[in-house]
Protein backbone atom coordinates (compact mmCIF):
# COMPACT_ATOMS: atom_id res chain seq x y z
CA UNK A 1 0.00 0.00 0.00
CA UNK A 2 1.12 3.29 -1.27
CA UNK A 3 0.23 6.80 -0.88
CA UNK A 4 1.36 9.96 -2.04
CA UNK A 5 1.21 13.85 -1.52
CA UNK A 6 -1.39 14.60 -4.01
CA UNK A 7 -3.75 11.90 -2.23
CA UNK A 8 -3.31 13.20 1.50
CA UNK A 9 -6.99 13.04 2.25
CA UNK A 10 -6.80 8.82 1.65
CA UNK A 11 -3.88 8.54 4.09
CA UNK A 12 -5.87 8.40 7.36
CA UNK A 13 -8.38 6.01 5.59
CA UNK A 14 -5.84 3.88 5.29
CA UNK A 15 -3.59 4.04 8.11
CA UNK A 16 -7.21 3.21 9.90
CA UNK A 17 -7.72 0.28 7.86
CA UNK A 18 -4.22 -1.15 8.58
CA UNK A 19 -4.27 -0.64 11.85
CA UNK A 20 -7.80 -2.03 12.45
CA UNK A 21 -6.48 -5.29 10.82
CA UNK A 22 -3.77 -5.01 13.01
CA UNK A 23 -5.71 -4.97 16.22
CA UNK A 24 -8.32 -7.55 14.64
CA UNK A 25 -4.68 -10.00 14.14
CA UNK A 26 -3.64 -9.19 17.71
CA UNK A 27 -7.38 -10.14 19.10
CA UNK A 28 -7.27 -13.22 17.31
CA UNK A 29 -3.94 -14.33 18.90
CA UNK A 30 -4.73 -13.16 21.79
CA UNK A 31 -8.16 -15.00 21.98
CA UNK A 32 -6.81 -18.12 20.80
CA UNK A 33 -3.93 -18.27 23.46
CA UNK A 34 -6.09 -17.66 26.45
CA UNK A 35 -8.21 -20.40 25.12
CA UNK A 36 -5.11 -22.81 25.05
CA UNK A 37 -3.73 -21.50 28.88
CA UNK A 38 -5.12 -23.73 31.68
CA UNK A 39 -7.12 -21.87 34.26
CA UNK A 40 -8.18 -22.77 38.09
CA UNK A 41 -11.60 -22.85 36.81
CA UNK A 42 -12.71 -24.15 33.27
CA UNK A 43 -15.16 -21.76 32.49
CA UNK A 44 -13.18 -18.81 33.55
CA UNK A 45 -11.32 -17.29 30.94
CA UNK A 46 -10.32 -13.50 31.14
CA UNK A 47 -11.38 -12.25 27.88
CA UNK A 48 -8.62 -10.17 27.47
CA UNK A 49 -8.90 -9.51 23.53
CA UNK A 50 -12.11 -7.83 24.35
CA UNK A 51 -9.13 -5.32 25.71
CA UNK A 52 -7.99 -4.93 21.69
CA UNK A 53 -12.15 -4.19 21.06
CA UNK A 54 -12.67 -1.34 23.68
CA UNK A 55 -9.29 -0.42 21.84
CA UNK A 56 -10.47 0.37 18.39
CA UNK A 57 -14.05 1.52 20.18
CA UNK A 58 -12.57 4.42 21.40
CA UNK A 59 -9.84 5.03 18.49
CA UNK A 60 -12.25 4.45 15.34
CA UNK A 61 -15.79 4.36 16.66
CA UNK A 62 -18.44 1.30 16.87
CA UNK A 63 -17.97 0.00 13.71
CA UNK A 64 -14.72 -0.75 14.03
CA UNK A 65 -15.75 -2.57 17.52
CA UNK A 66 -18.36 -4.37 15.40
CA UNK A 67 -16.06 -5.62 12.82
CA UNK A 68 -13.21 -6.60 15.16
CA UNK A 69 -15.62 -8.46 17.21
CA UNK A 70 -17.56 -10.21 14.94
CA UNK A 71 -13.75 -11.61 13.25
CA UNK A 72 -12.34 -12.46 16.09
CA UNK A 73 -15.44 -14.68 16.81
CA UNK A 74 -15.58 -16.27 13.15
CA UNK A 75 -11.85 -16.56 12.66
CA UNK A 76 -10.86 -17.64 16.33
CA UNK A 77 -13.47 -20.76 16.31
CA UNK A 78 -12.31 -21.73 12.69
CA UNK A 79 -8.79 -21.76 14.24
CA UNK A 80 -9.64 -23.99 17.06
CA UNK A 81 -12.11 -26.23 14.78
CA UNK A 82 -15.01 -24.42 16.60
CA UNK A 83 -17.04 -22.88 13.83
CA UNK A 84 -20.37 -23.45 14.42
CA UNK A 85 -20.56 -25.82 17.65
CA UNK A 86 -22.98 -25.00 20.35
CA UNK A 87 -19.73 -22.78 22.02
CA UNK A 88 -19.59 -20.92 18.57
CA UNK A 89 -23.16 -19.54 18.66
CA UNK A 90 -22.48 -19.06 22.80
CA UNK A 91 -19.90 -17.11 22.00
CA UNK A 92 -21.39 -15.36 19.33
CA UNK A 93 -24.49 -14.13 21.18
CA UNK A 94 -21.93 -13.14 23.62
CA UNK A 95 -19.74 -11.07 21.96
CA UNK A 96 -22.93 -9.39 20.06
CA UNK A 97 -24.75 -8.48 22.91
CA UNK A 98 -21.86 -7.07 25.06
CA UNK A 99 -21.18 -4.95 21.31
CA UNK A 100 -24.29 -4.03 21.58
CA UNK A 101 -23.86 -2.49 24.98
CA UNK A 102 -20.81 -1.08 24.91
CA UNK A 103 -20.90 1.29 21.31
CA UNK A 104 -24.73 2.05 23.23
CA UNK A 105 -22.75 3.22 26.33
CA UNK A 106 -19.96 4.74 24.02
CA UNK A 107 -22.23 6.34 21.75
CA UNK A 108 -24.90 7.33 24.15
CA UNK A 109 -23.02 7.94 27.01
CA UNK A 110 -21.89 11.70 26.81
CA UNK A 111 -18.46 10.83 27.21
CA UNK A 112 -19.23 9.94 30.88
CA UNK A 113 -18.31 6.43 30.94
CA UNK A 114 -14.62 5.13 30.06
CA UNK A 115 -12.65 2.20 29.14
CA UNK A 116 -13.51 0.77 32.38
CA UNK A 117 -17.08 0.73 32.99
CA UNK A 118 -18.04 0.25 29.34
CA UNK A 119 -15.65 -2.93 29.75
CA UNK A 120 -17.55 -3.57 32.97
CA UNK A 121 -20.96 -3.53 31.23
CA UNK A 122 -19.56 -5.63 27.83
CA UNK A 123 -18.67 -8.33 30.19
CA UNK A 124 -21.80 -8.33 32.43
CA UNK A 125 -23.72 -8.26 28.70
CA UNK A 126 -21.32 -11.20 27.37
CA UNK A 127 -22.25 -13.29 30.66
CA UNK A 128 -26.24 -12.45 30.25
CA UNK A 129 -25.85 -13.26 26.04
CA UNK A 130 -24.60 -16.52 26.17
CA UNK A 131 -27.23 -17.81 29.20
CA UNK A 132 -29.74 -16.47 27.01
CA UNK A 133 -28.49 -18.18 24.04
CA UNK A 134 -27.76 -21.77 25.97
CA UNK A 135 -31.65 -21.04 26.97
CA UNK A 136 -33.05 -20.65 23.70
CA UNK A 137 -30.60 -22.58 21.86
CA UNK A 138 -29.20 -25.60 23.99
CA UNK A 139 -31.08 -26.00 27.25
CA UNK A 140 -35.05 -24.45 27.23
CA UNK A 141 -35.17 -24.79 31.30
CA UNK A 142 -35.33 -21.69 34.02
CA UNK A 143 -33.22 -23.32 36.14
CA UNK A 144 -30.25 -22.13 33.74
CA UNK A 145 -30.65 -18.86 35.10
CA UNK A 146 -29.76 -19.52 38.66
CA UNK A 147 -26.21 -19.77 37.59
CA UNK A 148 -26.35 -16.21 36.12
CA UNK A 149 -25.20 -14.80 39.67
CA UNK A 150 -22.20 -16.41 39.78
CA UNK A 151 -21.29 -15.53 36.23
CA UNK A 152 -21.87 -11.83 36.67
CA UNK A 153 -19.68 -11.88 39.63
CA UNK A 154 -17.00 -13.44 37.57
CA UNK A 155 -17.68 -10.98 34.44
CA UNK A 156 -17.37 -8.15 36.44
CA UNK A 157 -14.05 -9.32 37.84
CA UNK A 158 -12.70 -10.09 34.25
CA UNK A 159 -14.60 -6.87 32.91
CA UNK A 160 -12.36 -4.50 35.37
CA UNK A 161 -9.06 -6.32 34.50
CA UNK A 162 -9.58 -5.98 30.78
CA UNK A 163 -11.32 -2.59 30.94
CA UNK A 164 -8.03 -1.72 33.03
CA UNK A 165 -6.10 -3.01 30.57
CA UNK A 166 -7.84 -1.15 27.48
CA UNK A 167 -7.01 2.38 29.21
CA UNK A 168 -3.41 1.70 30.00
CA UNK A 169 -3.54 0.98 26.02
CA UNK A 170 -5.39 3.66 24.76
CA UNK A 171 -3.04 5.69 27.35
CA UNK A 172 -0.06 4.94 25.61
CA UNK A 173 -1.26 4.53 22.08
CA UNK A 174 -2.79 7.86 22.02
CA UNK A 175 0.64 9.45 22.53
CA UNK A 176 2.57 7.67 19.22
CA UNK A 177 2.23 9.53 16.36
CA UNK A 178 0.28 7.74 13.95
CA UNK A 179 -2.59 7.62 16.27
CA UNK A 180 -2.41 10.85 17.64
CA UNK A 181 -4.80 12.58 15.31
CA UNK A 182 -7.52 9.83 15.74
CA UNK B 1 1.47 2.97 35.49
CA UNK B 2 -2.10 4.54 36.33
CA UNK B 3 -4.28 2.89 39.26
CA UNK B 4 -7.53 0.67 38.68
CA UNK B 5 -9.08 3.47 40.08
CA UNK B 6 -7.58 6.55 38.51
CA UNK B 7 -8.35 4.75 35.25
CA UNK B 8 -12.19 4.93 36.30
CA UNK B 9 -14.64 7.59 35.92
CA UNK B 10 -17.42 8.81 38.29
CA UNK B 11 -20.51 6.84 36.27
CA UNK B 12 -18.24 3.89 35.93
CA UNK B 13 -17.86 3.53 39.53
CA UNK B 14 -21.32 3.72 39.71
CA UNK B 15 -21.85 1.30 37.13
CA UNK B 16 -19.59 -1.10 38.82
CA UNK B 17 -20.92 -0.82 42.72
CA UNK B 18 -24.79 -1.17 40.93
CA UNK B 19 -23.91 -4.63 38.94
CA UNK B 20 -21.51 -5.73 41.59
CA UNK B 21 -24.83 -5.30 44.09
CA UNK B 22 -27.20 -6.62 41.95
CA UNK B 23 -25.09 -10.04 41.21
CA UNK B 24 -24.49 -10.46 45.02
CA UNK B 25 -27.83 -10.43 45.76
CA UNK B 26 -28.15 -12.57 43.47
CA UNK B 27 -25.56 -15.33 44.84
CA UNK B 28 -26.77 -14.61 48.10
CA UNK B 29 -30.14 -15.45 47.54
CA UNK B 30 -28.80 -19.02 46.01
CA UNK B 31 -26.28 -19.42 48.76
CA UNK B 32 -29.34 -18.83 51.23
CA UNK B 33 -31.10 -22.16 49.84
CA UNK B 34 -31.49 -24.79 51.68
CA UNK B 35 -30.03 -28.37 51.34
CA UNK B 36 -31.87 -30.30 48.68
CA UNK B 37 -33.29 -33.92 48.44
CA UNK B 38 -33.72 -34.53 45.37
CA UNK B 39 -31.55 -34.90 42.18
CA UNK B 40 -33.54 -34.52 38.84
CA UNK B 41 -31.03 -35.17 35.67
CA UNK B 42 -32.66 -34.13 32.12
CA UNK B 43 -31.79 -34.58 28.71
CA UNK B 44 -33.10 -31.31 27.70
CA UNK B 45 -36.16 -32.79 26.63
CA UNK B 46 -37.09 -35.50 29.49
CA UNK B 47 -36.00 -36.30 32.88
CA UNK B 48 -33.64 -39.42 32.20
CA UNK B 49 -33.24 -39.75 36.31
CA UNK B 50 -34.28 -38.74 39.67
CA UNK B 51 -32.97 -39.77 42.73
CA UNK B 52 -31.58 -38.73 46.30
CA UNK B 53 -28.47 -38.05 48.28
CA UNK B 54 -28.68 -41.32 50.15
CA UNK B 55 -26.46 -43.65 48.23
CA UNK B 56 -22.99 -43.12 46.83
CA UNK B 57 -23.47 -43.96 43.29
CA UNK B 58 -21.80 -43.24 39.52
CA UNK B 59 -24.24 -42.81 36.94
CA UNK B 60 -23.70 -42.79 32.77
CA UNK B 61 -25.53 -40.67 30.70
CA UNK B 62 -25.16 -40.47 27.30
CA UNK B 63 -25.46 -37.25 25.05
CA UNK B 64 -25.16 -35.93 21.51
CA UNK B 65 -21.14 -35.60 22.17
CA UNK B 66 -20.82 -38.70 24.51
CA UNK B 67 -21.01 -40.27 27.70
CA UNK B 68 -20.78 -37.60 30.97
CA UNK B 69 -20.76 -39.60 33.99
CA UNK B 70 -22.08 -38.08 37.85
CA UNK B 71 -20.94 -39.12 40.94
CA UNK B 72 -23.05 -38.79 43.85
CA UNK B 73 -22.17 -38.93 47.25
CA UNK B 74 -23.63 -37.32 51.00
CA UNK B 75 -21.98 -33.94 49.92
CA UNK B 76 -23.66 -33.12 46.33
CA UNK B 77 -23.64 -34.61 42.99
CA UNK B 78 -20.83 -33.24 40.57
CA UNK B 79 -19.63 -34.42 37.25
CA UNK B 80 -16.62 -36.72 37.18
CA UNK B 81 -16.50 -36.83 33.33
CA UNK B 82 -17.67 -35.26 30.44
CA UNK B 83 -17.12 -35.24 26.23
CA UNK B 84 -17.59 -31.38 25.73
CA UNK B 85 -14.46 -29.63 24.86
CA UNK B 86 -14.35 -26.93 27.64
CA UNK B 87 -15.20 -29.41 30.97
CA UNK B 88 -17.48 -26.22 32.21
CA UNK B 89 -19.90 -28.55 33.99
CA UNK B 90 -17.03 -30.35 35.47
CA UNK B 91 -15.68 -26.75 37.53
CA UNK B 92 -19.57 -26.57 38.74
CA UNK B 93 -19.77 -29.46 40.94
CA UNK B 94 -20.56 -30.46 43.49
CA UNK B 95 -24.42 -29.23 44.03
CA UNK B 96 -25.95 -29.94 47.16
CA UNK B 97 -28.43 -27.06 47.67
CA UNK B 98 -32.08 -26.80 46.79
CA UNK B 99 -31.85 -25.03 43.28
CA UNK B 100 -28.38 -26.04 42.48
CA UNK B 101 -28.04 -26.40 38.94
CA UNK B 102 -24.81 -28.28 37.07
CA UNK B 103 -25.23 -27.98 33.28
CA UNK B 104 -23.55 -29.56 30.35
CA UNK B 105 -24.71 -27.71 27.35
CA UNK B 106 -23.01 -29.31 24.71
CA UNK B 107 -23.68 -32.72 26.03
CA UNK B 108 -27.46 -31.66 26.33
CA UNK B 109 -27.37 -32.58 30.62
CA UNK B 110 -28.73 -30.36 33.04
CA UNK B 111 -28.18 -31.59 36.70
CA UNK B 112 -30.96 -29.65 39.35
CA UNK B 113 -31.20 -30.18 43.11
CA UNK B 114 -34.70 -29.38 44.29
CA UNK B 115 -36.62 -29.60 47.56
CA UNK B 116 -38.94 -32.27 49.18
CA UNK B 117 -41.58 -32.98 47.38
CA UNK B 118 -44.62 -30.94 48.01
CA UNK B 119 -46.84 -32.93 50.41
CA UNK B 120 -49.42 -32.88 47.82
CA UNK B 121 -47.63 -35.20 45.39
CA UNK B 122 -47.57 -38.14 47.46
CA UNK B 123 -51.11 -38.74 47.28
CA UNK B 124 -52.34 -40.67 43.82
CA UNK B 125 -56.21 -39.12 44.39
CA UNK B 126 -58.03 -36.94 46.78
CA UNK B 127 -61.62 -36.97 46.99
CA UNK B 128 -63.90 -35.44 49.08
Amino acid sequence: MTSSAAEPAGLPAARRRTFLALFTALAIVVHTFETLLPTPLPWLRLGLANALALVVLFLYGPGAAWSLTLSRIVLGALLLGRLFTPGFWLALAGGCLATLVMTGLHRFGRGRFGPVGISVAGAVSHACGQTLAAWALLVRHDALWRVLPLFLLFAIATGLLTGWVAALLLERLKRHPALADT
Amino acid sequence: MTSLWACMTGADRLLTLALTLFALAGAGWLLSAPPGERILVDDGVQIVYQGGFDRVAELSFHGPMGTSRLAIAADGVRVIEAPCPQKLCMGMGPARRSGDLIACLPNRLLVRIVGAQPAEAVHDLISR
